[in-house]
């Protein structure tokens, strides 16, 4: 078929790209629905035999991810969303605002085509809740009012301004912070490679370059204790060691920017404000392992980050950071970014490498592990964005007086996303180990309104729950994890008193089936059942028998699917039935005794 | 202690040694310990989907999968523990819980895993109060359905279909709770409509068109044959209620086939039970078939044979046999021809040079010849000629599964496009029908081609030179000097080559094996060995002549040309596969019989039909295309017909009674196979293995070398079916013809032609 020109040429480009053709699927088959609005029978087949596919592998990944779709929306796609850190703060009444406004259910588009309305889970915007999304532009910290005056101007053909930067991202440096990455946030211009060089950009590079050697570098790295801040904490620099030294087979930096825990929003602004540290970081660690290639793999959504970065790399590509014989050393490195198209599975990191293979989601089986088998088959190492953008702080100011910043075994600063019932929203820089009393009192400003704290999920929400009487501990690996939790991916949320905790499992159950891959039977049917179990319960229509069943039912998929997104589904679950199990018995009285209910409108 | 090469480790308590890379579940299956599973599937890539495996192992805190679990020295695993066993519960409870439990109405019940696994480890009860969901039946093509809610999402199916057809129909839909299984084409399936997904399906979501709510799988008996169809022999169990054949599948993988069946053996049964049968004979009375009584009808035959052979004596009289019947049939066939009649006139339609094969390889050949589970085991093939996935569904089975499980490569020189060629290592393609060229090339370098051409042969040259024990594969393209070049070029690698003709049908070889040649004799002997041809003389009572008789094709232009006066066909449709012009009767026939089970284009022509039993209604034993025997039984009363090896032997006794030839006194098709076994060169098999439903290779040799031998001009060639005909036979297939595959005729002039989802 006959593509317009843009479209035929950012194909042609695409389908360049990759080592492997198939990696241009997903990409292409969004810029080819940003074109057309949803992607035909007759698209399919085009970019099927663009790829040497068949219409069916197409079809199959396309299937996968729930921002592709096979229908027209409107001109302005209103995706409301109605995850933990938005509900909190609103988000379903939003939604019920536009659906009412628009006269349009989930997934409808309005008779002139101009909307079209979709609930949708985390969409990253977790300190500027309640947030949507138009099409890919976000607009955080809504409420009705300011709703309407959006709607009103995008049905006048205006186009209402989206948030510059992640809201809670720049704020006031407070007294206990300790801004090692994020020190540019709020800097002008800080996305653009001069200046970042103005700030130390790529001077990290060129001490690993030019004065240290890969074992050095990875040496460096595993003195600084910098471990994994995607959410399981793994040592970075013990995974890089894990990467063979001679390899036939090329061998890949991959950085996992597809941010999608619920509560968590600390990637897209390291993101959007300083690519280039994550270039940086990339390219040291390729230099530490003898990788040449790096994918930055971001989140579908973050759509408009994937220019940011992709105009970053262009620059320092430009000016000799990456590329051929880097900045003289004779070491080659070149990144790609990619984004995905709707899909928290694609975070668990072999996922991902599916994802980026051009596939369906689906986690592969390990051992092997990436660092022997990952991305085509080949040696990888996979780091968080965050992780990432910590090597070129490690780099330069050495490991240890890095890892002297935190605790021990737990080095340096993190970003901490506290959203929620909290008087100051944010994204600030802590030191490892920093008491969670204090990231929520002091820092955060303490619960909204003069309430009480009933509930704090310190990582995202796939962390057990932390009652109000357990929020006395420093938050590293260890001593959250001591305490019956996990500090995960740094996206804490705070739940104030008045909040129906049975309504938070439930939404937190719509999360995780809307969410399971489907390959593995008791995430796949566990969760789908949790799901309309907890829809029943806070309904009213409750039994007492379903309340050691939920809790059951959470254990019986713990430890046993295919990967960690049945514990993300069954962890806080176990944790709100013991530990708020009053409410779900209040509940059996046939009303929720606290926020009034709601209904998630058009299930998954 | 163990040894370098072997583990130990403890299951349950008991001490196992295996070969480091062993799973637990199988380690545990060969110690007798069931490891209950739904997507762990043998010689299937890995999925750890179902969870149904999950297993203690010392030292690891959480259960771990048993179906990828490797063995290592010292691992202490426990499939017998209260945890194990409630993990398999909960997996149970959690798969049905939107599962329809229609188990009454389901073709599975009874033979599903589910069923089975719910039964022996599952709960009794359900806690599940919440609404299933629900989605509609799909028609995906006339042979296969799919019903979602059934579908427990081990996608064994897709990977059958990609992984052991290479063909990649199937994929998965939506995520999570709402994944389903989608067919490659709108909805529908544009495949070979193997139906291995079918079988593979542990429930009842995908049913097969032909079976689906007809019965209970109880209610019916099981009877393993050879399939009738192509020349690969394989294994499938025919379901039979009430005479009547419901399905055909080989879920116990005993035959040579493992698993696999095609199409046709899978669907292709039908014909049986097709309303053109014909049921009783039928003689020609003032121009028309007229139904008659056997007795007639027999009479009639046995009369006019013997006055034909009175008044123009037996070298105006002909036979041509089956590519179909049995061996007993055939070498029955062949000794009523010669013995009886005392004619040479006996050929059959030959879709491989076997006789030539024979005669290359000579009394070398008892080791020579190839079997299915050689190409399976084999380091590398060297395919000449042919389109084995359409031609031989098997040997294409056989390459893939040996191309994906052991890295065995695969070499082609071919004329023609084949999707096995996406398995090649080296593929030389040469223009159609220059295959015996380029051989002749690679023997001698006599010849000219292109640049492109030589340059793939040298490629192809080099590559089958670094190989170590080749099996090699070729076509009816490849006759006589041809196959001659084939073995010069084999015995210059290394290793052992074995070899295998690649024929069209179901017996083509048995025929070719049993004699029904003009110039040979049961066991490829030339009717030039007098050893050999007093031997057979003496055995069966007459005098065989010394002359060599007429080729099939011969005796057809002879019967028209009114040199030829009798003609008896068994098996065989000579009208339309050697095309005879002559649109009546063929003109110079005194009399034509035939035998068959459907009034095919030579029947029509017919003064009398006898109706015959197909090979799932009589006893008997086939030879595959490997020379592998098997034995065929009769599932089922063929109700009306007789099989081919009554009538010729009721005819052999007529005639004697009217002073012709000596009656055949073998009552059975045992007794038969006996004398076969104690005369034929090379079926000295052992009845063990082929008494319990094995196979047994035969090597019919050629007792010399015949450095010249050719087959005549014209004999030997291929009836070019494909997955959805098989000669006359598929015809009258009625569901096989039924898809829409079935109209595209793959390869029928140039590659475009090949179906777009085997390109």
């Amino acid at each position: 078929m006959e593509l317009p020109p843009l479209l035929e040429a950012k194909f042609n480009e695409l389908i360049g790209r990759y080592p492997i053709k198939r990696s241009a699927l997903i990409p292409m088959m969004l810029y080819a629905q940003d074109h057309f609005g949803f992607l035909s029978d007759e698209l399919i087949e085009e970019i099927a035999r663009r790829l040497d596919l068949n219409v069916l592998q197409v079809t199959e990944t396309l299937a996968y991810y729930s921002m592709l779709r096979r229908k027209p929306a409107g001109r302005h796609h209103i995706q409301v969303c109605t995850n933990i850190s938005c509900m909190l703060r609103g988000g379903k009444e939003l939604y019920e605002h536009v659906q009412k406004r628009l006269g349009i259910g989930n997934k409808e588009v309005s008779p002139s085509s101009t909307f079209s309305l979709e609930e949708v889970e985390c969409i990253g915007a977790c300190t500027g809740a309640p947030a949507m999304q138009v099409n890919y532009d976000f607009y955080e910290n809504l409420d009705p009012d300011k709703l309407d005056v959006i709607l009103e101007q995008l049905q006048e053909g205006k186009k209402p301004k989206p948030v510059p930067v992640t809201s809670g991202a720049l704020h006031e440096r407070l007294p206990a912070e300790m801004p090692v990455i994020s020190k540019r946030f709020g800097v002008s211009n800080s996305r653009s490679l001069s200046v970042y060089l103005q700030h130390e950009g790529y001077q990290a590079l060129e001490k690993a370059l030019k004065q240290m050697t890969p074992d050095q570098i990875i040496e460096e790295v595993k003195k600084s204790n910098l471990r994994g801040r995607g959410g399981a904490g793994f040592p970075a620099g013990m995974k890089w060691s894990f990467v063979p030294r001679d390899s036939a087979k090329p061998k890949y930096i991959l950085a996992n920017g597809d941010e999608s825990e619920p509560g968590t929003c600390k990637d897209r602004p390291l993101l959007e404000m300083d690519p280039h540290q994550l270039l940086e970081g990339m390219t040291i660690a390729g230099r530490a392992v003898d990788a040449h290639r790096g994918f930055v793999y971001i989140r579908g959504e973050y759509r408009y980050v994937l220019e940011i970065v992709e105009a970053a790399i262009v620059e320092a590509r430009a000016a000799g950071y990456l590329g051929n014989n880097i900045l003289g050393s004779g070491f080659d490195f070149d990144i790609v970014a990619h984004t995905g198209a709707g899909a928290y599975e694609c975070g668990e990191e072999s996922a991902l490498m599916e994802s980026l293979e051009g596939k369906r989601g689906y986690p592969r089986i390990r051992p092997p592990f990436p660092a022997v088998v990952g991305l085509y088959g080949s040696p990888t190492v996979i780091n968080n964005v965050e992780t990432l953008s910590t090597v070129p702080a490690v780099i330069r100011m050495g490991g240890e007086a890095y890892a002297n910043l935190g605790t021990p075994k737990n080095g340096g600063t993190r970003l901490y996303s506290i959203s929620g019932h909290v008087n100051r929203p944010g994204i600030y820089e802590l030191p490892l180990g920093f008491p969670l009393r204090r990231l929520i009192e002091e820092v955060a400003g303490g619960v909204r309104g003069g309430k009480k704290l009933k509930a704090v999920i310190p990582g995202g929400s796939s962390c057990p729950m932390l009652s109000a009487d357990e929020i006395d501990i420093a938050m590293d690996y260890d001593s959250v994890a001591k305490a019956g939790s996990m500090l995960g991916s740094g996206g804490t949320v705070v739940l104030d008193e008045d909040t129906c905790m049975v309504d938070v499992a439930r939404r937190i159950m719509h999360f995780y089936a809307h969410e399971s891959c489907g390959w593995c039977i008791p995430c796949r049917e566990g969760t789908a059942w949790l799901r309309k179990m907890l829809d029943r319960f806070h309904d009213g229509g409750g039994r007492a028998e379903d309340i050691p069943l939920i809790d059951e039912l959470a254990k019986n998929m713990l430890g046993r699917t295919f990967c960690p997104l049945g514990d993300a589904a069954a962890l806080p679950t176990i944790s709100i039935v013991k530990k708020w199990r009053n409410e779900f018995e209040d509940h059996l009285q046939g009303k929720c005794a606290y926020r009034p209910a709601e209904v998630i409108a058009g299930g998954h | 202690m163990t040894d370098d090469k072997q583990i130990a480790f403890t299951i349950n308590g008991q001490q196992v040694t295996t070969t480091p890379g062993t799973l637990v579940i199988e380690a545990a299956k060969r110690q007798g310990i069931e490891i209950p599973s739904f997507c762990y599937y043998p010689g299937l890539s890995l999925q750890a989907a179902c969870r149904m495996c999950l297993v203690e192992v010392e030292k690891m805190p959480k259960l771990q999968t048993a179906c990828t679990l490797v063995a290592t020295d010292g691992m202490v695993v426990k499939t017998d523990t209260p945890g194990v066993h409630k993990a398999r519960k909960d997996m149970l409870e959690f798969v049905l819980t939107n599962h329809p439990l229609d188990c009454p109405v389901c073709d599975k019940g009874g033979e599903c895993e589910l069923q089975d696994m719910t039964f022996r480890y599952g709960l009794d009860k359900s806690r599940f109060v919440e609404e299933k969901l629900h989605s509609p039946e799909e028609k995906w093509s006339p042979l296969v359905y799919y019903d979602a809610p059934r579908c427990i999402l081990c996608f064994r199916c897709v990977r059958v279909c990609d992984e052991g057809m290479d063909v990649k129909a199937l994929g998965v839909g939506a995520r999570g709770v709402h994944s389903v299984i989608l067919p490659n084409h709108s909805g529908q399936l544009a495949c070979e409509e193997c139906g291995m997904c079918i079988d593979i399906c542990p429930v009842g979501a995908l049913t097969s068109g032909t079976y689906r709510y007809q019965t209970r799988p109880w209610e019916m008996t099981y009877v393993s044959n050879p399939c009738a169809h192509c020349s690969d022999g394989c294994k499938t169990t025919l379901s039979v209620r009430n005479n009547e054949i419901l399905r055909a599948n080989n879920r116990d993988r005993s035959g040579i086939n493992g698993e696999f069946l095609c199409a046709k053996g899978r669907f292709g049964f039908d014909f049986t039970a097709n309303p053109e049968r014909v049921r009783q004979p039928l003689v020609r009375r003032n121009g028309k078939l007229d139904p008659a009584s056997w007795e007639d009808a027999l009479e009639e035959v046995s009369r006019r044979l013997r006055q034909a052979h009175e008044t123009h004596g037996p070298a105006a009289l002909g036979v041509i046999g089956s590519n179909r019947t049995t061996n007993e049939e055939n070498y029955l066939l062949n000794r009523f021809a010669r013995a009886v009649l005392g004619t040479n006139n006996i050929d059959h339609h030959r879709t491989a040079d076997y006789a030539g094969l024979a005669a290359a390889l000579g009394p070398g050949a008892r080791d020579s010849l190839a079997t299915m589970a050689d190409i399976y085991s084999a380091g590398a093939v060297l395919l000449v000629g042919n389109d084995v996935t359409n031609q031989n569904p098997l040997v294409a089975w056989q390459i893939r599964a040996a191309v994906r499980h052991h890295g065995a490569r695969l070499y082609v020189l071919n004329g023609r496009p084949s999707k096995i060629h996406r398995q090649a290592k080296i593929v030389a393609e040469v223009s159609e029908g220059a295959e015996r060229q380029a051989l002749r090339w690679l023997v001698s370098e006599q010849g000219q081609f292109d640049s492109k051409t030589t340059e793939a042969l040298v490629r192809l040259k080099a590559g089958l030179e670094s190989e170590s024990g080749v099996v090699v594969l070729f076509g009816a393209d490849i006759t006589g000097s041809a196959i001659r070049d084939l073995v010069s070029l084999a015995a210059r690698f290394s290793g052992k080559a074995k070899f295998m003709a690649l024929g069209d049908y179901a017996n083509s070889r048995g025929a070719s094996d049993m004699g029904l040649l003009p110039d040979r004799l049961p066991g490829y002997a030339p009717l030039s060995d007098t050893a050999e041809r007093a031997r057979f003389s003496k055995l069966w009572g007459a005098e065989i002549p010394a002359a060599p008789g007429l080729t099939a094709r011969v005796m057809l232009e002879a019967a028209v040309a009114g040199k030829l006066k009798a003609l008896y066909v068994v098996g065989a449709n000579p009208v339309k596969t050697f095309g005879v012009a002559d649109a009546g009767r063929i003109a110079g026939l005194d009399l034509l019989v035939v035998q068959d089970l459907f009034l095919t284009e030579t029947a029509a022509r017919a003064d009398v039909v006898l109706p015959a039993a197909s090979s799932y209604e009589k006893d008997g034993t086939l030879t595959n295309t490997a020379g592998e025997v098997q034995m065929t039984h009769r599932a089922m009363d063929p109700q009306g017909p007789r099989s081919d090896f009554d009538l010729i032997r009721i005819l052999s006794h007529q005639l004697g009674m009217l002073g012709l030839g000596t009656p055949i006194r073998l009552r059975t098709p045992e007794a038969a196979f006996e004398e076969i076994r104690r005369h034929v060169a090379g079926y000295d098999l052992s009845m063990a293995d082929l008494l319990a439903g094995g196979s047994e290779v035969a090597v019919a040799t050629c007792r010399i070398h015949e450095p010249g031998y050719e087959p005549p001009a014209g004999e030997v060639f291929s009836s070019r079916d494909y997955l959805f005909t098989s000669g006359t036979l598929g015809r009258y297939c009625s569901k096989l013809i039924s898809t829409e595959e079935a109209k595209e005729k793959p390869w029928s002039s140039s590659p475009s032609t090949q179906s777009w989802w085997q390109r």
